[in-house]
């Protein structure tokens, strides 16, 4: 059957010479590997159930009076968003379970695509010739967390209306044309009865359209120039070693995608994310105490918690505060980032092509700044609760702030050079070329050469 | 049953009863905790199982692959360069039509404005003005106006001017405090009278409300980013990120012994911005 | 005390903590032979008074003055009120074992006919403040008592009730513990740091709704599965990490190799 459907499409396409190469192309197993194959995944997860989402939520701010069955609310005034999400959470069987395994799988996500990313960073998996797909995975992290945004702001809920005014706040905040801004995009000043409505655009079309072309692009670019892998006894670097993909890989891949949606599924049963029936509806009057975003926006609101009140006035114009850690700083770590491995190309000046893994040891240096980097993000995430973590301690929140304004700026370099340190030492203990393994690649002549010898 | 098989075949029988199990409490009305699990049960085994498989009864096999060099081989490039080059000798050459074309380009590129123009409309001065007028009532959430005595010393509510009850640029928090104990700026004196106080309730930082009223302190706090007002001097900015007071609302006491505005706010409310000036 | 913290770690610190609350209610208990003589107020004193002035001798005269004219360890008491003082007693906020400790809910062995004698001769001295609120929490409207809660008490103590910090180390608390009538009288009384809020800010009717709402959020439904304590999305983050992210590298460290 499947062999008679195989010869019906090379009939037609031709498809026979491409599929068995592709049958038995290689993948390498090391667990390491599949943390971006858990993002795929998890977008699944997110794909399935986000289009039944679409199918109950109503993106307006139309207001309307709730007659549901959540009873604390009923009779009350709220948006149509908002309204629908309630009917959805509890008049729509199964509509609860799902909202939640969507959240949960946003989380998850973004959580794997950061992961993937530190994986590719420390092995230096970007280097010569993947630079392109360095940065693919830039856009997809950052449209991840476009996506995550957008969504956590569709229910109307309190918590969601906090977190979109704080977001106009911020593009009001950009110099020169910033007003104009904040009213095109959210549609006026603030709250505009529009921006749901956008919101979901971009939620539903725009990014998944610009995530889905971006991952094919990211998966086809894989695809074409094979997987990187660690070095090892009878690796070279003009080969790649592992798995076929039919049957091993795929059983093995599709059994992993089926455990991501299984474990996000048990996530959404037993915990619970997001109860905008809590928060209740947005009122522009009021707020909630703590008011955090999801995590992976926890370190943008991280930095408007740290930064001392510093705002540029003069020639009739003002640079507001939040400019400076919303807009400025997220800007210039964003493309230090996305522009890594041209950097480290003109630091190093190793232009070379490395299909081989870098071990973190293996380049002090970038290990160092890589540690240095996440320290800080990690220190300004903490930042963006530092409320929650006042609470916890029974610590004034003001000390915590002082505290962690203090130690973001320190403790970033001292783990950068603790790292380097760390990494050059264990480098040096072991020796030069230690195991035999390390070092063999393949000569001109058809030998095998250690990797100080010239070929 | 061959050895390996007995513990993948338990996994597939669980995963199936895990989906029956769905598909009966579904039936039944459904219940969000049962749903998730016996959805990671049913999805969950059959991955564990899937995988298995894969692992225990499929042959160990490394296969090989030889990566092909990224450069294309030497005659290819130069031939792809040679390409380009005799496509782009036919284009140019002809310098007016060049031109000419770079200002269609940029025709189109300037009619691609129009649709984000009309996105959203002109900020103008809307942002500089709330919806208090001299004389305006100060009216609670449920729209009754505010009357002197209402309100004891160490209490706060949210006021509007009256008919814009909920307005969110025009939200006024009305505290009262001891006339004695206030240091208003300079030029505020009677803003205050018998020590009702009003401050827009917007943050100058980001924006949030600011809802937070400690009141033997006389401190406010916005639970956003802990921009902490000095409710005594002004709403000056005494911690956080903020560098700006929070605007006051002027007030007086009518005969009646209504709360009523005397003009608008000291200073544009809300979150900075670039046409702001000091 | 924070309940419903998520952390189940926090298991060693909760036996801590009723350690030491047990050891502070010990202290707290009130002396069951009070010194016979005090500087009674003028006016004659029910039976009532009575027993209450030699309790406020022994607990509260030190720090809050034998006729309640504060000292500088203590607030004035003449004319705070019947709703302040049985407040802080039925709450266990007072007395303090010593004036800098922080005026938190702690368990507290005084007995309700204790209390009622402290209230009345306190009330006694000079007239004025709350009096005890009365509050019927099954007479009041749900919905009216979200929006209520929502605009006025959300802001400090959380959507969930489940508390938060203020700023300058005061902590607005979980109302998990409060009885109606304790959340009636913090609504009437402002207790430092919180405002007040009046009859003319809040109505009787409104009071019992907002009670009514409060004291649903002792056990709300949680549809969704474990609450997390209602920490939101700090919480939520956690849980993302270290059981879904962190289960899932469980997983592919299972399905994939070293090398």
């Amino acid at each position: 059957m499947i062999r008679r459907l195989v010869l019906w499409l090379d009939d037609r396409l031709g498809a026979a010479s491409f599929a068995r190469k592709a049958l038995r192309k290689a993948f390498p197993d090391h667990w390491a590997f599949m943390l971006g194959e858990v993002a795929l995944y998890a977008y699944v997860a997110l794909l399935v159930t986000g289009v039944f989402l679409t199918f109950f939520f109503t993106a307006s701010g139309e207001d309307v009076v709730y007659q549901g069955s959540y009873v604390p609310l009923r009779g009350q005034r709220m948006s149509a968003a908002y309204a629908s999400v309630l009917r959805l959470s509890f008049d729509v069987r199964a509509g609860l379970v799902m909202r939640q395994i969507h959240h949960w799988a946003a989380l998850v996500f973004v959580a794997a695509i950061v992961a993937h990313a530190l994986r590719v960073f420390f092995t230096g998996a970007f280097r010569r010739p993947r630079e392109i797909n360095w940065l693919i995975g830039t856009s997809l992290l950052l449209l991840a967390m476009a996506a995550g945004f957008t969504g956590y702001s569709l229910p109307d809920d309190l918590l969601s209306g906090t977190g979109i005014r704080i977001a106009y706040s911020v593009l009001l905040s950009i110099p020169v044309v910033g007003t104009w801004a904040a009213f095109l995009f959210f549609g006026g000043e603030f709250p505009a009865p529009v921006t749901i409505g956008r919101l979901l655009a971009l939620h539903i079309m725009l990014i998944q359209g610009l995530i889905l072309a971006a991952l094919g692009a990211h998966l086809a670019i894989i695809w074409h120039q094979k997987h990187t892998q660690f070095r090892a006894p009878g690796r070279t670097e003009n080969t790649v070693v592992g798995s076929p993909l039919w049957p091993n890989y795929a059983m093995k891949s599709v059994g992993l995608g089926l455990a991501v949606i299984a474990v996000l599924a048990a996530l959404g049963g037993l915990f619970q994310i997001n109860p905008v029936w809590l928060y209740g509806p947005y009122i522009p009057t009021t707020v909630s105490s703590p008011a955090q975003p999801d995590w992976y926006i926890g370190w943008l609101e991280g930095a408007l918690r740290l930064m001392p009140n510093w705002e540029l006035r003069g020639f009739g114009h003002a640079v507001p505060e939040p400019f400076f850690p919303g807009v400025f700083l997220p800007g210039v770590l964003i493309a230090i980032f996305a522009l890594w491995p041209f950097i480290e190309q003109r630091v190093t000046g190793d232009r070379a092509v490395h299909h081989f893994l870098d071990r973190a040891r293996d380049a002090p240096r970038r290990s160092g700044v890589g540690a240095g980097a996440l320290t800080f993000i990690v220190l300004l995430t903490l930042a963006g609760s530092n409320d929650v973590i006042a609470r916890f301690f029974g610590v004034p929140v003001e000390t915590v702030t002082v505290i962690l304004r203090g130690v973001a700026l320190i403790a970033p370099p001292v783990a950068g050079w603790v790292t380097y340190v760390v990494c050059r030492e264990l480098r040096a203990a072991e020796g030069r070329p230690a195991g035999a393994w390390h070092a063999l690649r393949r000569g001109a002549g058809g030998g095998y050469l250690t990797e100080d010898e010239k070929g | 049953m061959r050895p390996g098989e007995r513990s993948i075949a338990v996994m597939l029988v669980l995963s199936i009863g895990g989906s029956l199990a769905l598909t009966a409490v579904y039936a039944a009305g459904g219940q969000p905790q049962l749903e998730g699990i016996l959805l990671a049960v049913a999805l969950g085994a059959l991955g564990a199982a899937i995988i298995a498989w894969a692992l225990r009864l499929l042959p160990h096999e490394a296969v090989t692959d030889v990566r092909e060099p990224e450069p294309s081989p030497a005659e290819i490039r130069a031939a792809a360069t040679t390409a380009f080059a005799r496509g782009e000798e036919q284009l140019t050459g002809r310098r007016t039509l060049g031109r000419l074309l770079l200002g269609a380009l940029a025709g189109l590129a300037l009619v691609a404005l129009f649709p984000i123009r009309s996105l959203g409309p002109r900020p103008g001065r809307s942002m500089f003005h709330t919806e208090w007028q001299p004389g305006s009532f100060l009216v609670d959430g449920a729209g009754r106006r505010v009357r002197d005595g209402e309100l004891a010393v160490g209490s706060v509510i949210t006021v509007f001017p009256d008919g814009y009850v909920g307005s969110p640029v025009s939200q006024t928090l009305l505290i009262r405090v001891e006339p004695d104990q206030l240091r208003l700026p300079a030029g505020r004196g009677g803003w205050a009278p018998k020590g009702y106080v009003a401050f827009s309730k917007i943050c100058t930082h980001a924006g949030c409300p600011v809802g937070l009223y400690r009141a033997a302190a006389h401190q406010l706090l916005c639970p956003c980013h802990q921009s902490t007002f000095d409710v005594l001097r002004g709403a000056a900015p005494i911690f956080g990120p903020t560098t700006r007071a929070l605007p006051q609302l002027p007030l007086r006491i009518d005969a009646d012994g209504y709360l009523r505005a005397t003009g608008d706010f000291s200073a544009p409310v809300g979150p900075g911005f670039w046409e702001l000036s000091s | 005390m924070r309940r419903r913290r998520p952390a189940a770690a926090a298991a060693a610190l909760v036996v801590m903590a009723v350690v030491v609350i047990a050891a502070r209610s010990r202290a707290q208990t009130p002396a069951s032979t009070p010194p016979s003589s005090v500087s009674a107020p003028a006016s004659p004193l029910s039976t009532d008074q009575r027993r209450g002035a030699d309790l406020y001798a022994l607990h509260c005269a030190s720090c809050h003055g034998v006729t309640g004219q504060g000292t500088a360890d203590g607030i004035p008491l003449r004319g705070i009120g019947a709703a302040a003082v049985n407040f802080a007693l039925s709450t266990g906020r007072m007395p303090l074992a010593d004036p800098h400790q922080p005026m938190v809910r702690r368990l507290t062995t005084w007995t309700r006919p204790q209390i009622d004698a402290v209230v009345a001769f306190v009330t006694s001295l000079a007239p004025g403040g709350p009096p005890i609120p009365a509050v019927h929490p099954e007479g009041g409207d749900l919905a009216r008592g979200e929006q209520l809660f929502a605009a006025n008490c959300a802001p400090c103590h959380g959507t969930a009730g489940q508390g938060a910090a203020v700023g300058e180390g005061a902590d607005a608390p979980d109302l998990y513990d409060a009885s109606a009538l304790e959340i009636a009288e913090a609504v009437r009384i402002g207790p430092n740091p919180m405002p007040r809020f009046d009859a003319g800010v809040i109505d009787q009717h409104e009071l019992d709704s907002l009670v009514r709402y409060a004291v649903s959020l002792r056990a709300p439904a949680d549809p969704g599965g474990l609450s997390l304590g209602h920490l939101g999305p700090v919480a939520e983050g956690f849980i993302a990490w270290l059981v879904g992210f962190g289960g899932l590298v469980v997983i592919i460290r299972l399905i994939g190799t070293t090398t």
